[in-house]
């Protein structure tokens, strides 16, 4: 149960509950046309030549001649097509969409459209390398010298899928005046915007992007929308009709963005005290064909490198790898979790092989206030994961039960990860690329209402914010109004990604309330629009990657038992226990809702899902085989939050989204090697991976 | 344009079959996946559609005291069978962790068995009672044993006039039974290994012995002939015998690479298994 | 054309379509009650389980056929009873519901599994909600909403 004074009634619960809440698949406008997508079957080669059949009367075919400005989705990088034009770099690459009327009908077209390909051997190992980043702390040249023992290990990770349960849709139609508007299950209404502006060449004002209730997103919703709009603008601005493109799960499964598979390798300087002198990384990533988001995504794994500990110096590089794979994009954790999965291990390992008890040697590195971060930054604010180490181990009672799962012929097996989530984009991202601005709007009735680009998508979002806005008013939340983000009325306060939500946007709007507060007028019209500022204390060095690469950092402790079958291998969750500082919780049952399916989707990523291409051809496409947590995979957890708050974030609140992602993954891994005595080097470690690791000594 | 015919009875049902081809549905969980097309548009049925699941005369769990075994209708829910008290705890184990409860409620043990796939649980529970299969038609019955009856994957001796009309399973006495189902997770989920076994022990002697693994071969692997070397035997004996047992039942199995999991995995648990069962038997 | 005739929310229906249909499509095309979702499409996430004669089915995978007779409930239905009020208040008071996709879904199971089993153990919940798939909630809050809803609505199921 809940204390109702930290935890605010959900505004959306109602209409989720009984089916009235509209999301993309449910909203019917009269001459909507469907739109399929017709894709290459290889995963490297050119189109050398294609035909289709005479198109009945209503039907279209939308191509890169259609285009109208730039054939290129605009993210990062301009290498992503709306629609290939002649080279084809994954299977699943969108060549074309056929729109109509009927589905039957456009199955038939497309049945009988022939490509004809030259095809080229596809790479798919980890070889061409197109983005590269290295940093550097200390001299770990010099710290070589000191050392008395170097252990170096090699770590990898697999695909994690969102698995968001309502698949991925847009709808788009023309308003009067030509004007393209889009409504899609989204986390980012100004990416997809400034997608479409950008390959459409319009002006502001001529694209609108509306979101409508969305079905769970984890960063899979992040930037891949962005190129089903700039497609469905293309149709809909040559056909001047609506058009509705609804993914089914398989194609979703197939061609939407996944998380990065990651080889990283560790090597440690240890000096004779058992001391880590220094740390040599080498991080490679995954991209997939399009490099997208992922150079971000390096940066952050790269900047995790030393997770919870300090470690005086460092060598860090990494690389973005294209291969003919379907791209890789934004996950929950966006490269901090498989960081944090490798040197998590690591940690353990040096402490075996060294033969000492890993609980010791690793708190002997924890971080502390004041510590210099991997990249040279400040850990400015308090610290309080000694604490919540020592309640994470009462609550589970992790030590007695290290000591009683280490006999032989015990399966059973616990494991604890300690991990930090810079909160917010990396570096000067929120004041040099996102520009976040909040709009609050009070009528004459003086109801207050927030006008911004924040997307919930199950998070709560839409309830606490409000709930921000209406503390510092000191108003009742019915006073105040937050709906669905439409461009056309809110401003761009950025995404919703890089738990920067509360911290960032909520920030603004409880300054912008404030604000309000100071110069109410009853009964008058009033508006406030707050911008962001970033705090002087930020010094950051994007070229080198040097100084303070977050504002803040939340930081997690999670600890997994498990019970291993010797006979299966089969892997069952006994206990979950959490402890987390997010600096101060807004809204208590929200928080915790995060941390149970944050840690969930974690564990799952360390023990479950398993996503494996062949060639380029994925092996797992729907549900029944990708498989996710059921109601009876998950064992009892409980969680406990910490104050801590945070100077800088709205009633001391820092980012919470992807904190309770990060540290699954590992206690998991961890459990599982304390129950088999052998060393788990990659996730997810499967029965089969298991019963290599137990029959191949 | 394919047909779809919801007869009002069982001898409706025949005469439509009799008529032409047909695909027989029952709960739909299978087919309607098997043929699923776009969504908002009909499944791809190339042949006529008899839709049997509303029919109440084939709706039956019910005990024959004279032939002491349980026969159970083609239009029974795996739910229900899952309920009555006369099944098998074997097979009422099995069907409980048979995809989730919705599909429970709709699913039929009939349907599973035309299905024959390779990684069908019931049907390890089936062959280990040598169940029989009554086929009707407007010519009349056949009966046939499950193992006879389920011909390859996916492949069933079902002539294009016939249905499944009802499941005979003998009733056995049971000292100790055991199933294992190796899935991916603990609902919902596609077998990677399976096995089922059983005994009965009289005065130290095990009298009856049988075990089958599922989703390692085309069809559930049995031994008749391997049961037999082990039956009227002292425990200890069967126990000592463990190693040809191993042989034995590695022969018996072929396990497959593919998306769910790999074949040195699915035989080293096979056999890890029936070491399992061998070494428990008391 | 066959008529599938069968009762939907109280209501005697009549339907001429094609009997081969997913009850899910006729449901949200030709009825336009687009409270059951698809999720999955192959009977695996529950996010389109409706109740047929009281029990929880996957409607991605029932024909329309197999309807006929039967007395179908779908959120919207079940919406209109005291004991939905309940469950969507449980659900509130333990955080059931995040982004709400899964919701309808569980709530259907629910209903199906308290009506044959009003105080149902924590593990009778997880069978009972185990075809119903949630990638936000890691399932807790939503046992625990369930629990609270037999508590709360003693006597009702």
């Amino acid at each position: 149960m809940f204390d109702p004074n930290k935890s605010t009634p959900k505004v959306d619960h109602e209409e989720k509950c009984s089916g009235e809440a509209k999301y993309v698949a449910d909203i019917i406008l009269n001459n909507t046309l469907f739109a399929k997508t017709v894709r290459s079957s290889i995963a490297k080669g050119k189109i050398v030549s294609f035909s289709i059949p005479e198109l009945p009367n209503g039907y279209y075919v939308v191509d890169h001649r259609d285009v109208v400005k730039e054939n290129y989705v605009k993210m990062v990088f301009t290498d992503w097509p709306v629609f290939t034009s002649e080279r084809v770099n994954y299977i699943g690459e969108p060549i074309m969409l056929i729109v109509g009327p009927d589905k039957l009908v456009i199955d038939e077209i497309i049945s009988q459209i022939k490509i004809t390909y030259e095809e080229e051997e596809g790479v798919f190992d980890l070889v061409n390398s197109v983005a590269h980043k290295s940093f550097k702390k200390g001299d770990f040249q010099e710290a070589s010298k000191r050392a008395v023992r170097t252990i170096k290990e090699t770590f990898e990770t697999g695909y994690q899928e969102q698995a968001y349960i309502e698949p991925q849709g847009m709808l788009a139609y023309l308003e009067e005046g030509g004007k393209v508007t889009l409504i899609g299950s989204m986390q980012c209404p100004y990416y997809i915007k400034n997608a479409v502006i950008n390959t459409l060449g319009y002006p502001e004002d001529k694209v609108r992007v509306i979101q409508p209730a969305v079905g769970g997103a984890f960063g899979g919703k992040e930037e891949f929308p962005s190129t089903t709009a700039c497609q469905l603008a293309t149709a809909v601005v040559k056909i001047k009709q609506p058009i509705k493109m609804i993914f089914e799960r398989e194609e979703d499964m197939l061609v939407t963005t996944k998380r990065h598979p990651s080889s990283i390798t560790l090597e440690a300087k240890i000096d004779e005290n058992n001391k880590v002198l220094g740390i040599k990384a080498e991080v490679g990533l995954d991209a997939g064909a399009y490099i997208g988001l992922s150079a971000v995504v390096l940066s952050r794994a790269m900047l995790a490198v030393t997770d919870a500990y300090t470690i005086d110096n460092l060598d860090v590089s990494g690389n973005v790898y294209v291969t003919n794979t379907v791209p890789t994009g934004a996950f929950r954790g966006f490269g901090s979790p498989q960081m944090i999965f490798a040197i998590e291990m690591f940690m353990t390992h040096l402490a075996k092989d060294l033969g000492v008890d890993p609980f010791a040697f690793r708190l002997n590195h924890l971080v502390k206030q004041g510590d210099l971060t991997s990249t040279s930054g400040f850990f400015r604010d308090p610290i309080i994961m000694k604490d919540m180490i020592k309640k994470a181990v009462a609550m589970s009672d992790y030590h007695k039960k290290i000591k009683e799962y280490s006999k032989p012929g015990v399966y059973k097996g616990i494991g604890m990860s300690w991990f930090l989530h810079g909160c917010g984009f990396t570096g000067d991202g929120e004041s040099t690329h996102i520009k976040s601005r909040v709009r609050l709007v009070k009528d004459e009735q003086d109801i207050v209402y927030l006008y911004i680009a924040a997307v919930d998508m199950g998070q709560g979002a839409k309830t606490s914010l409000k709930r921000v806005v209406a503390m510092v008013l000191d108003v009742p939340n019915e006073q105040v109004v937050f709906d669905y983000p439409d461009t056309d009325f809110a401003p761009d306060s950025g995404p919703t990604v890089a738990s920067r939500t509360m911290m960032i946007v909520g920030g603004l709007l409880a300054r912008a309330a404030q604000k309000l507060k100071d110069s109410w007028q009853k009964g008058q019209y009033q508006e406030i629009i707050e911008q962001y500022k970033q705090p002087d204390y930020i010094e950051w060095d994007e070229s080198k990657l040097q100084g303070d690469a977050y504002p803040s950092y939340s930081w997690g402790v999670n600890v997994v038992e498990v019970e291993v079958s010797p006979i299966t291998y089969e892997v069952q969750l006994k206990g979950i226990w959490s402890v987390y500082d997010i600096g101060k919780a807004i809204d208590e049952r929200m928080v915790i809702g995060q941390a149970d399916g944050g840690i969930t989707q974690g564990v799952a990523y360390g023990y479950l899902e398993n996503m494996r291409h062949e060639k380029g051809k994925l092996r797992q496409k729907n549900l029944t085989d990708y498989i996710i947590p059921t109601s009876m995979d998950m064992p009892p957890m409980e969680t406990v939050i910490m104050d801590n708050p945070f100077l800088y974030g709205p009633y001391g609140a820092k980012g919470v989204g992807e904190l309770t992602f990060v540290g699954g993954a590992p206690a998991v891994a961890l459990a599982i090697e304390d129950a088999i005595k052998r060393k788990v080097n990659r996730i997810p470690a499967t029965p089969e991976y298991i019963m290599e690791l137990i029959n191949n000594e | 344009m394919v047909k779809h015919i919801i007869p009002n009875n069982l001898q409706e049902a025949l005469n439509t079959l009799n008529a032409g081809p047909c695909h027989i549905m029952a709960g739909g969980t299978d087919l309607m996946i098997q043929k699923r097309n776009t969504a908002g548009t009909p499944p791809k049925f190339m042949k006529d559609v008899l839709y049997i699941a509303n029919l109440e005369e084939l709706n039956y769990v019910k005990k024959d005291g004279k032939r002491n075994c349980v026969l159970i209708g083609a239009s029974s829910k795996l739910e229900d069978i899952s309920h009555h008290p006369d099944v098998p705890n074997l097979l009422k184990d099995i069907i409980r962790e048979i995809g989730s409860p919705g599909i429970r409620h709709s699913a039929t043990l009939a349907g599973n068995i035309a299905n024959a796939s390779p990684a069908g649980d019931s049907l390890v529970a089936l062959y280990l009672y040598d169940a029989e299969v009554v086929l009707s038609s407007v010519n009349g019955e056949r009966v046939l044993p499950i193992s006879k009856f389920i011909t390859g994957v996916r492949r069933i001796d079902l002539r294009t006039n016939e249905l499944i009309k009802e499941i005979i399973i003998p009733l056995l006495p049971v000292t100790k039974y055991k199933w294992v189902k190796v899935g991916g997770r603990r609902a919902d989920s596609i077998s990677k290994v399976s096995f089922a076994g059983l005994y009965l022990v009289n005065f130290g002697l095990v009298s009856d012995i049988r075990f089958a693994f599922g989703s390692v071969s085309a069809m559930v692997a049995r031994s008749v002939e391997l049961e037999n070397s082990l039956k009227n035997r002292p425990i200890e004996q069967i126990i000592a015998d463990l190693p040809r047992i191993l042989e034995e039942s590695n022969k018996l199995i072929a396990p497959i690479d593919d998306q769910r999991s790999n074949k040195v995995y699915r035989r080293k648990v096979a056999t890890n298994i029936i070491e399992s069962f061998i070494n428990g038997i008391q | 054309m066959n008529k599938i005739k069968f009762n939907l929310n109280g209501q005697d229906v009549s339907v001429e379509l094609d009997p081969s249909l997913r009850l899910l499509d006729v449901l949200r095309d030709h009825f336009q009650l687009t409270g059951t979702k698809e999720g999955c499409g192959e009977g695996e996430c529950g996010a389109c389980s409706v109740l047929i004669n009281g029990r929880v089915v996957n409607s991605c995978c029932f024909p329309l056929a197999n309807a006929n007779g039967k007395k179908i409930l779908t959120i919207e239905g079940l919406a209109k009873t005291k004991r939905y009020q309940i469950l969507k208040d449980a659900f509130h008071i333990e955080g059931g519901s995040q982004c709400g996709i899964c919701t309808p879904g569980m709530i259907m199971a629910a209903e199906s599994l308290l009506s044959m089993n009003p105080h149902p153990s924590d593990e009778e919940i997880r069978i009972g909600l185990s075809g119903n798939l949630c990638r936000c909630t890691g399932y807790n809050m939503i046992i625990k909403a369930v629990q609270k809803a037999a508590e709360l609505g003693a006597g009702l199921w």
